[in-house]
């Protein structure tokens, strides 16, 4: 990983349109990395979905924001964590060596952002419920609850943390002290689930340049190294999924453990940053990544562990639940995060001497996809 | 919603489509119409049963070609109320769904319980209510709610 760059991430952009947000995220990328994408960039992956977008076949907007006109172009229709895999498999072929990762959220631009996760459920199903999307993180709550050993004022307490560290987030929308019991206290909306604990949309633009190891050595001195990464998916019927675990991040985990060598990794990762669209996520996901001893990712968090100044920070940027939901971003931002927190530069939400991170991502309501990388300075 | 100072324009994307059952889809939503009953596809490889059907196995890839009947009452494995309707908006009365397993099938039913919230628990029994013969249409939305036993 040899350059990071970002434009965001406030509420909405009204001066920008989708492809000037990319643009400016781009330029900050290419200065970071010192890279010419007219010259030097081999490849360029593009995480988005037409939906989002407002635009179908809308791969075939972006090429020029990054400067990838007439240069190798893909885009994955999935989150941006999904693409730096991609983007790592294609320096593994030896064939590129400097690859371009890029994902944005819009999100000021959709007006009807529940209409469109309706439309990622089963037609001739639970479409038909009438029923607004977010249901669906009400029953994956409710069972977590039940069968994990956290309870509701665990999930609040996840929004009181990041809220809190976004305070300390240059970027960040929703930063701010609240009080658990203000979390409780906010509008039930799929009982269990409450409005504080779903994370609010912003906008941005992310990209990330990638290189093979002999080309990161020639462009900077402080490169950091991706030693694992790994994707999965649950089943695709909501029926025979896991409500109550996250499986498809233990998947990914497992891969990329495996890749990287990692073993008892609540022991040894620095800082991590991981899914926290809803609260609940966040602890679902901690425990499925091994940094919960178990299922007790709840009991973890309220003595500390995963406090700024515990013993695994997670998720020092704030997250979701405090910078804003980035839509397909979601998952590079959790990647730049951990790249800055190893090289060192996080400002004010630096974890001190964090030289191993974990980076972990999850599509969104309705989907049970997500990947994780394992980055190391 | 549209900016003063810089410019922007409401759009749509109409888009209609006609949504295909298919051979898995059409049997099992033909059962609920025509006979009240739940029906899913057997793999003998995996020894699985899956509601709703399928016409392959996920898992082994096998064609799906035995079917067996799934019995009417389930266990409530998962619970949500939802105070607000599809857009956001506040609702008269909370809307009770649920997650419903059924004994010797893989999978299950997500739909509305017609019960109180307070009166539903994880664990409890449930039959599920179709919709009087004349109105049933062979559609999901045949089977009206789950009821208690």
């Amino acid at each position: 990983m040899v350059g990071i760059g970002y434009e965001g991430f406030p509420r909405e952009t009204p001066h920008y349109s989708f492809k000037e947000l990319t643009f400016e995220a781009a330029l900050k990328a290419y200065e970071d990395a010192g890279v010419d994408p007219r010259k030097d960039v081999d490849s360029f992956v593009v995480c988005e979905e037409d939906y989002w977008a407002g635009w179908s076949i809308s791969d075939e907007g972006a090429p020029d924001q990054l400067g990838g006109v007439l240069r190798p172009l893909h885009t994955v229709s999935g989150d941006g964590l999904n693409g730096v895999a991609n983007a790592f498999m294609q320096i593994k072929t030896g064939y590129f060596d400097v690859v371009v990762v890029e994902a944005h959220s819009k999100a000021s631009d959709i007006l009807t952002y529940e209409g469109i996760l309706t439309f990622a459920f089963d037609p001739l199903f639970y479409r038909l419920l009438n029923a607004h999307p977010h249901f669906l993180a009400g029953l994956e709550m409710d069972a977590f609850l039940e069968d994990h050993e956290n309870t509701e004022e665990d999930c609040a307490e996840v929004v009181r943390k990041n809220r809190e560290n976004a305070r300390h987030h240059e970027a960040a929308s929703f930063g701010g002290q609240t009080s658990v019991q203000e979390v409780m206290d906010s509008e039930v909306l799929f009982r269990p689930l409450k409005a504080a604990e779903i994370s609010p949309l912003a906008d941005g633009s992310i990209v990330l340049v990638l290189a093979s190891a002999e080309k990161a050595r020639e462009l900077t001195d402080q490169p950091i190294w991706i030693r694992g990464i790994g994707w999965s998916s649950d089943s695709p019927w909501l029926e025979t999924r896991s409500l109550a675990e996250a499986r498809y991040a233990r998947w990914a985990a497992d891969q990329a453990y495996r890749m990287a060598g990692l073993e008892r990794p609540r022991r040894r990762v620095h800082v991590a940053e991981v899914d926290d669209r809803f609260a609940y996520k966040e602890l679902q996901h901690l425990e499925a990544l091994g940094l919960a001893g178990g299922n007790r990712a709840g009991a973890l968090l309220r003595e500390g562990f995963y406090e700024m100044k515990g013993d695994l920070p997670a998720n020092p940027s704030g997250g979701s639940l405090g910078v804003g939901n980035l839509l397909e971003a979601s998952g590079l931002f959790r990647v730049m995060e951990i790249v800055r927190q190893l090289r060192g530069q996080a400002g004010e939400h630096q974890v001190e001497g964090a030289t191993l991170g974990v980076a972990q991502s999850w599509r969104g309501i309705p989907t049970a996809t997500g990947g994780v990388a394992v980055l190391e300075a | 919603m549209v900016g003063e100072e810089y410019r922007r324009w409401e759009g749509d994307m109409e888009a209609l489509y006609v949504y295909t059952a298919g051979v898995a889809g059409d049997r099992f939503f033909r059962e609920i119409r025509d006979n009240e009953r739940l029906m899913g596809t057997y793999c003998p490889e995996c020894d699985v049963t899956y509601l709703p059907p399928r016409l392959y196995c996920e898992t082994c890839f096998s064609e799906l070609n035995e079917w067996e009947e799934i019995p009417n009452k389930g266990r409530v494995d998962a619970i949500t109320v939802a105070y607000v309707d599809d857009k956001g908006e506040r609702l008269a009365r909370p809307k009770v769904l649920a997650m419903v397993r059924f004994l010797g099938a893989n999978g299950g039913l997500i739909h509305v319980v017609d019960l109180p919230e307070e009166d539903v628990y994880r664990g409890m029994e449930v039959e599920v209510v179709y919709l009087p013969r004349g109105l049933r249409k062979g559609s999901f939305l045949d089977i009206l709610h789950f009821k208690a036993i």
